[in-house]
């Protein structure tokens, strides 16, 4: 096995979802932060236009993604996005979303998208931490903030032999230390806002120390500029309204009861 | 033949049987057969149900749910509530019959004090009064209506849960699904919340001679599909395989211990071919 990589501070974030605007923002951000590395949890294309404008960006900075499920879906040319939907609102949107996406990805990009790995492993400082995109065992669960029980944490700790996960999939950022002082952090999306009625997106930055140190950093970006490439490029109004107004409109029901009671929606 | 089995992966779901098949209802369709009177599945006592919560817990389960019959004929559904909620999310499945101001009140406050979501998943088979009743009993659709709405006004958000038996006699147009959803808006409710489910050939739809799954058919089958990769179900006499086959002998993987029911289980039932065939869970999502 190799040696993990140890490292003092590092950026990492989650969804781009086509949104390259927020990608280069928060390239920018992160750069500003003395990091020594960004990380990327997956989920490259989605919901955004133009899916192949975030791949140059990912690769002239040195990112160091994983696969998320959608990069798999694009990779192996299946027919959705694996996104773990049951609702058929949430799939119907899903639906529209990974047909353009796909539709307007190059092979070579959907060919990069198969090479990368499905988790990472880096030491921070003395703390072991794991990087995966939905769960340490599944790469679309959904790991939100009020579903996400103690004791299943602490059984991922034991089980893959971390000290920290670090995740996405779902959209909206959130950190638990448990009683041990293991961390679970998922990173949030920068591909779109996170249902709380601001326009801004989220990553995070983690600095090793006694105690893993969390950052999570908002990253402004041109949203109104994507918003009118959204409608340009026939997107449907109610990605073009989340962007523009910050509430989640589609992909919902997903969402458990106190997610969903924060949001407009 | 072979009767097919299906490998255990992880322990996501526990579902507790709490009033076993004690029900206030006699619905047409019931999956367990539950019912006012002589129910063949008895109710777990409260200590049984926390000693399994807590097993769940050091397993690391991912959600809990409760189920019957109607969980709230349960004297201390309030007090299990609580527990699970301070362990796990925690999902309860009712006809909405027992929901009271009293109880809607105790139960916002169940959500407000857990980190954790409560998810209430109330029970209706149409938005007509008539053809609902005629499957669920006299009255149930005005009380299951009643219980959203004194829900919801309390900030919960019910998930109006129903089978697809009235589906042939839906009028024409909207779908199901979007039948229930624009009920629930004129009813007030803003954030309407539906799950539909199949109707499955046991209980009270027992049929003769159904299929059977087989190994054949499950030859490069994604079994994670199956929720009973995922999922156990304590009741009466021990833990079973899946929330459908909850308390039949044959579904029966332990007399007591949830740790040592996490292994195979046979799909030696009709039933299992629904499954099969619609990728239905019993989750929420």
């Amino acid at each position: 096995m190799n040696p993990e990589r140890i490292y003092r501070r590092v950026a990492v974030f989650g969804g781009v979802y086509s949104n390259y605007l927020a990608l280069e923002a928060t390239l920018e951000d992160a750069r500003q932060r003395d990091v020594e590395a960004i990380f990327c949890l997956g989920d490259m294309g989605a919901f955004g236009p133009h899916p192949d404008r975030v791949f140059p960006l990912l690769r002239e900075a040195g990112v160091l993604a994983i696969q998320g499920n959608y990069d798999d879906s694009m990779a192996a040319g299946k027919e959705d996005c694996g996104c773990g939907y049951t609702d058929p609102r949430d799939n119907h949107f899903a639906r529209i979303s990974y047909e353009y996406t796909f539709k307007n990805t190059s092979a070579e990009n959907k060919a990069w998208l198969g090479t990368l790995p499905k988790q990472r492993r880096i030491r921070l400082g003395k703390h072991r931490v794991l990087m995966c995109h939905g769960s340490p065992r599944t790469v679309n669960e959904f790991l939100w903030e009020s579903t996400t029980p103690n004791g299943l944490l602490a059984r991922f700790m034991r089980d893959f032999h971390t000290d920290a996960i670090l995740c996405t999939h779902t959209g909206i950022k959130w950190q638990r230390i448990l009683p041990d002082g293991k961390q679970v952090v998922n990173v949030g999306a920068i591909g779109r806002p996170e249902n709380d009625g601001m326009t801004n997106v989220w990553y995070t930055v983690l600095t090793s120390g006694d105690d893993l140190h969390v950052e999570f950093a908002p990253v402004h970006y041109d949203h109104e500029t994507l918003a009118r490439e959204m409608e340009m490029e026939g997107l449907p109004p109610e990605f073009i309204e989340t962007i523009r107004t910050g509430w989640w409109t589609t992909c919902l029901e997903i969402l458990p009861a106190k997610e969903r009671a924060r949001g407009k929606h | 033949m072979t009767t097919p089995t299906v490998p255990f992966r992880h322990l996501a779901t526990l579902w507790i049987q709490v009033t076993g098949t004690w029900c206030n209802l006699q619905c047409a369709h019931c999956i367990n057969s539950s019912g006012p009177t002589d129910p063949w599945l008895k109710s777990l006592d409260t200590r049984t149900v926390k000693r399994y919560i807590h097993e769940a817990e050091d397993l690391g389960v991912k959600e809990i749910y409760f189920t019957g019959g109607e969980p709230f004929l349960h004297k201390d559904i309030l007090e299990l509530l609580a527990f699970s909620l301070a362990v796990a999310p925690t999902t309860v499945l009712t006809n909405g019959t027992k929901i009271t101001e009293a109880v809607a009140d105790s139960l916002a406050d169940l959500a407000r004090k857990s980190p954790y979501s409560l998810e209430i998943r109330v029970s209706v088979d149409d938005i007509d009064p008539d053809r609902n009743d005629r499957i669920r009993g006299k009255g149930a659709l005005a009380k299951a209506v009643r219980a959203i709405r004194l829900l919801y006004a309390r900030g919960l958000l019910p998930i109006l849960t129903a089978t697809e038996i009235l589906q042939a006699e839906m009028p024409e147009g909207n779908g199901m699904y979007d039948r229930f959803r624009d009920f629930l808006l004129t009813q007030g409710i803003a954030k309407p919340r539906v799950k539909i489910i199949p109707v499955f050939p046991i209980g009270r739809m027992a049929q003769e001679g159904g299929g059977l799954l087989t190994e054949e058919m499950l030859r490069g089958y994604d079994f994670s599909l199956l929720q009973c990769t995922e999922t156990r179900v304590v009741a009466d006499g021990g833990v079973y395989c899946c929330p459908i086959l909850a308390g039949l002998k044959e579904a029966r993987l332990q007399e007591r211990g949830l740790k040592e029911s996490l292994t195979s289980c046979r799909l030696y039932h009709t039933a299992c071919v629904t499954c099969y065939q619609t990728g239905m869970t019993c989750k929420n999502f």
